[in-house]
């Protein structure tokens, strides 16, 4: 028994410095790999709706037809994606507006390269929605003031987006107590009071409507009419070094973002492929929309607003980070 | 008396999952956020018939195992040479003490920007939690060696690794093996943690999965599979610590009562 103890000691030491030093070769990995004409990059997304558009493309051999492989890498926010992209990790990711743009204001070097989704522009008809408990005394966005609203990510679009909410309904947004919480427990914490407001998107916005909550308002749509929420991007140095991919994934994503706008029921089909969401929620989604192409004018008033909270270091320069 | 703590085992765990199914069902709780048992094993059926799952256990299991078996080798070795060697203990153990209570998950960015969202990641993080955990039982466990054995090994003309081998070893493996214990139990919580937080694939995602898509039942159902993977893997570490320690008197003692 002793012995075999000291084998196994011995061999976890071997396969410890062997993993070592496999890792010192993982620099090179991040290159996009290409054989007989098809590319192959490496796309990080997170598993949400938002995305589904890309698996449609895939699934119709859009990317294909432009001579390129996704291989499709999830991660849970974007707190893995951003940094993924810069180190090399993934050639492409997905990303909110406004993470870019602080992203860019500390000389992080990304570069947006595809539309990614836009707010629906429809009061009361957006995936994201701020919604109060049912029989809540909160009528509307002005009477947040002094009460807590619960948001996936402070200092980020939806905080922003809720302030506009607020400021457009005659209230003052520095009143309101923002607090950080995680979009699929919002829900929960509405239904028990912990929180009076909830800044949520789909599939937790159904999930809130099927509780009778009651929404106030649409705060995305008050930013700006269709508002670019979130883009596909890459680093600076992939999109320079490699300009005829980044093409490639360009035209591609522009057809599998029109063909997902125009296919609303494939949509809702294919986010069962990589989402769990029970088909009972997913009928009641309110799905996004997906312009091909970015709209500089919203991204530019939620520049504005991010500036006025007080989010980038400096002023985000859109005609660097954007495609 | 092992047939009677394994039914009294079964009888904590039956009147557990009786409590899961009472509670939403009386209205303690709201059935939306914690389904009662009945239709937690439904989406456990339905988890357990999907290859995904499958995948995604063995993805785990990978994590676990190769994250435990570097943190022991690595921990063993560097716990002995540290011993060993003369003022190594205390050139090191300031730093050893600064750096264990960092947690493994202050590294996930770390990870990420290293590694992305493959198993590399969850690896530094399942390493260096199970690391600290065996090296510190290691440092101990040689501490414990009976000067007196130690002088008797020396005068009988022992050479260092003699003596490491027939003195410090058999002294210091009871502390290994809380050791290892202690860090397969770490480690298979930080591997699910990894996965839950990064995305990297295994169980953890696909609780995240479950949680982002507000499909509540399979969220508990794969909860339930990492709290079972858990207890399999206590129980089979206390059996490899028994085999390993059959001759020692802690275990021989248990068996003459």
């Amino acid at each position: 028994m002793r012995r075999l103890l000291a084998g196994l000691a011995a061999g976890t030491f071997l396969l410890a410095t062997a993993a070592c030093g496999s890792s010192g070769g993982s620099g090179t990995s991040g290159k996009a790999a290409s054989s007989g004409g098809v590319t192959t990059v490496k796309l990080g997304l997170i598993p949400i709706v938002d995305v589904a558009p890309v698996y449609l493309g895939v699934q119709k051999g859009l990317y294909e037809k432009h001579g390129l492989k996704l291989s499709i890498t999830t991660a849970q926010g974007g707190a893995a994606i951003v940094p993924g992209v810069v180190s090399g990790q993934f050639q492409f990711g997905f990303s909110n507006v406004t993470s870019l743009m602080v992203a860019q204001s500390n000389n992080v070097p990304v570069k947006a390269v595809s539309n990614g989704i836009a707010s629906t522009g429809v009061q009361g008809k957006d995936f994201n929605a701020l919604m109060v408990k049912k029989g809540s005394a909160i009528k509307s966005a002005k009477d947040l003031e002094g009460k807590k609203v619960a948001i996936n990510t402070l200092k980020n679009i939806n905080e922003t987006a809720v302030r506009e909410s607020v400021r457009k309904a005659g209230g003052d947004p520095g009143k309101v107590k923002f607090v950080e919480l995680a979009f699929d427990q919002m829900a929960a914490a509405l239904d028990k009071g912990q929180v009076d407001a909830v800044c949520v998107v789909e599939p937790a916005t159904a999930t809130v409507r099927s509780q009778g909550g009651v929404q106030i308002a649409s705060p995305l749509v008050d930013v700006a009419p269709n508002l670019t929420v979130a883009l596909y991007f890459s680093s600076q140095q992939y999109a320079q070094q490699n300009p005829d991919v980044v093409k490639k994934f360009q035209a591609a994503t522009a057809e599998s973002l029109a063909y997902a706008d125009q296919h609303p029921d494939e949509v809702r089909q294919i986010v069962t492929t990589y989402t769990k969401i029970p088909a009972s929620v997913l009928e009641q989604v309110t799905l996004p929309k997906w312009p091909a192409e970015p709209n500089r004018s919203s991204i530019e008033a939620l520049e504005k607003l991010g500036e006025q909270d007080g989010l980038f270091k400096s002023t985000p320069d859109l005609d660097k980070l954007l495609p | 008396m092992r047939g009677v703590n394994v039914a009294l085992g079964a009888a904590g765990l039956a009147a557990f999952l009786a409590l899961g199914e009472a509670v939403p069902r009386l209205g303690l709780v709201k059935e939306a956020y914690f389904p009662p048992t009945t239709r937690v094993a439904d989406a456990l059926a339905g988890e357990l018939a999907d290859g995904a799952f499958w995948t995604a256990l063995g993805d785990t299991l990978t994590g676990w195992a190769l994250g435990l078996a570097i943190a022991a080798g690595a921990g063993i070795v560097v716990g002995v040479v540290v011993s060993v060697v003369p003022y190594l203990r205390e050139a090191t153990a300031s730093t050893i003490e600064f750096l264990r209570p960092i947690p493994s998950v202050a590294l996930i960015p770390l990870a990420v920007l290293l590694y992305g969202t493959q198993l590399r990641s969850v690896l530094l993080l399942v390493v260096y939690a199970s690391f600290w955990q065996i090296l510190i039982q290691v440092l101990y466990g040689v501490q414990d060696v009976d000067p007196v054995a130690e002088e008797t090994a020396r005068s009988y003309g022992l050479g260092t690794w003699a003596r490491i081998r027939h003195v410090l070893w058999p002294t210091a493996l009871p502390y290994v093996m809380t050791g290892v214990r202690l860090a397969a139990a770490v480690a298979l919580i930080l591997a699910i943690t990894a996965e839950l937080v990064i995305g990297a694939p295994g169980l953890g995602a696909r609780i995240a999965v479950a949680q982002t898509s507000q499909a509540v039942p399979e969220m508990y159902a794969l909860i339930l599979v990492t709290g079972l993977l858990g207890l399999l893997i206590n129980v089979g570490a206390r059996t490899v610590e028994r085999r390993a320690l059959a001759w020692h008197q802690s275990v021989r003692g248990e068996v003459a009562v």
